[in-house]
């Protein structure tokens, strides 16, 4: 949307307010990143001891992942809905795409009614939180999105890729509710002063100290060069200060 | 609390005054559904819908419960009255479990509930699930980047490729599958349009409805130029969220609704006319209940 509202009161952040803001935000979400690294690293190790066993079925798959998901809950300094492994499709012997997940307030594993009762495949090939670890080997920070698979709400996934001798066998991850999101950062971004948005890959909003910029909306073309833009390092985010 | 600290019903209201209307929705019945007839309407809805197939099969019961948080016993009665419905079948031995009935066909279920269903009702749900997806729609073209929508018009044209050779009529059973495939392909792609609105309130509601309306979509998708009409429409809409217009996207997704009902309707008159009952009996039945219940 083009329309663009008077001035606010208080002066446009500075430089050093907006690299403060993306400092903020990449430690924020670097949380997720260190935590999975740590993970996977453990994680791939066990994958290529059970396949050396036996062919990796869902249920084995599950009961390795499900300890170490449940511990990133306590450990991990974030309000954590979700965590999990994403298996890579066609990875498994008995099902050709797995989520071994847990969520929600119970921690509860998720089932998913196509795979349970169907058998039916799920195919997350084009999902970003799959997709793009897959395609660029790195770790990822999704979204937001509604994310009408598991947790049917206004999400962010942090997912990074797992590898075992170079080949990739899908992606640990967890998710994050914007509504949570948005209680931690905003207050923290509101602090520095000024006007300050915090855009994904597509221009999308994740969370904006300004009321006239909503979670979800996009800034993009020319609506862009009303602002300074500040890279998050290690992250498809950027911290949007308007023009002075 | 003591039983005199609670409020009486009979005189809730606000300090203000009047009950309000919202008030007296707080104390309505909640009604006794137990979780036996959740678990069973829900496997019931699946069935009827198309979501399970005939001659799928079910998990195991202890499966069952856990997929719905429910106890073992709760499933095992569920599956008990879907099997006295005639809705699924089982069988003993060593390939045996439960499976969903042959005759269970989701056209014939879809065709039923039309019937039974009236105009002013059809067109009223026809309204709401408009209402929402338009909604939805009109965010999604103001929100959505174009590698989104291009993300999910090329899924829908892959659902769509096994409809090509549809001119082979000697393959029914497989023309068959394609159109419920087509079906499939075009609910996901509703859903995830609703998806890029980014929001989760107006995409639970309308994943809601599409679940609802899938059944009637895919009796209308039995007649090809029907759906090679909706099927333009989605096209378009898609189109158009691209492209930032929501005008352009509501209008193909009225269009396409309104098809959809004219198109059920003509079909339900057609039918009851063709069923026509003598006035007595009619004035002699109850009337119609909504319940999904098939008579066993």
């Amino acid at each position: 949307m083009t329309t663009h509202h008077a001035a606010s009161q208080t002066p446009s952040p500075t430089h050093a307010d907006a690299g403060q803001a993306a400092a903020l935000v990449t430690e924020y979400f670097a949380r997720a990143i260190d935590a999975l690294a740590d993970w996977k690293v453990a994680l791939a190790a066990n994958i290529a001891t059970l396949r050396g066993q036996a062919p990796l079925t869902t249920a084995s798959l599950d009961t390795i992942v499900e300890p170490a998901a449940l511990r990133l809950f306590d450990t991990v300094a974030l309000p954590i809905y979700g965590a999990g492994f994403i298996a890579a499709l066609d990875s498994l012997a008995d099902a050709n795409s797995h989520l071994a997940w847990w969520q929600g307030p119970d921690r509860a594993r998720l089932v998913l009614a196509a795979q349970s009762v169907n058998k039916e495949h799920i195919d997350y090939s084009e999902l970003e939180w799959y997709r793009v670890p897959l395609a660029t080997g790195e770790a990822h920070v999704a979204g937001p999105y509604v994310d009408y698979l598991c947790s049917d709400e206004y999400t962010i996934t942090v997912a990074s890729p797992v590898h075992i001798d170079g080949q990739f066998v899908g992606a640990v991850a967890l998710d994050l509710l914007i509504d949570r999101v948005e209680r931690d950062l905003t207050p923290r971004l509101s602090a520095l002063g000024g006007d300050i948005s915090i855009v994904n890959g597509v221009g999308r909003v994740l969370l904006s100290t300004s009321a006239a910029r909503a979670t979800g909306d996009t800034i993009r073309g020319d609506d862009l060069n009303g602002f300074e833009r500040y890279a998050c390092t290690g992250m498809a985010l950027e911290v949007l200060i308007p023009r002075g | 609390m003591t039983q005199n600290e609670g409020m009486s019903l009979r005189d809730a209201a606000p300090r203000s005054g009047r009950p309000t209307r919202l008030h007296s929705a707080v104390f309505q019945p909640i009604g006794d559904e137990g979780r036996t007839a959740l678990v069973e309407r829900r496997i019931a809805e699946a069935i009827m819908g198309g979501v399970l197939a005939a001659g799928e099969r079910l998990p195991a019961e202890t499966e069952l419960a856990a997929a719905f948080g429910v106890a073992p016993a709760t499933a095992r009665e569920a599956l008990m009255a879907l099997r006295g419905r005639g809705l699924i079948v089982t069988r003993r031995g060593r390939s045996g479990g439960s499976f969903i009935a042959d005759s269970a066909d989701p056209i014939k279920f879809a065709s039923r509930a039309l019937l039974e269903s009236s105009r002013v009702g059809l067109r009223d749900a026809a309204q709401h699930y408009l209402a929402i997806t338009a909604a939805c729609v009109e965010l999604a073209a103001r929100r959505a980047d174009v590698s989104e929508v291009a993300m999910i018009r090329a899924r829908l044209e892959r659902g769509d490729a096994a409809l090509v050779g549809e001119n082979n009529v000697s393959h029914r059973h497989s023309h068959d599958r394609d159109v419920a495939a087509w079906r499939r392909a075009s609910d996901d792609a509703m859903i995830e349009i609703a998806a890029l609105s980014q929001s989760a309130r107006l995409t639970r509601e309308q994943m809601k409805l599409q679940g609802e309306f899938s059944p009637l979509f895919a009796l209308v998708d039995t007649h090809a130029p029907s759906r090679a009409a909706s099927r333009a429409r989605l096209i378009e809409l898609l189109s158009a969220v691209s492209a930032s217009d929501g005008d352009a996207a509501t209008r193909a997704l009225s269009d396409g609704v309104r098809l959809a009902v004219d198109w059920l309707i003509t079909y339900r008159d057609e039918h009851l006319a063709a069923s026509i009952l003598p006035i007595a009996v009619v004035t002699a039945q109850p009337t119609a209940p909504r319940s999904e219940r098939i008579p066993t």
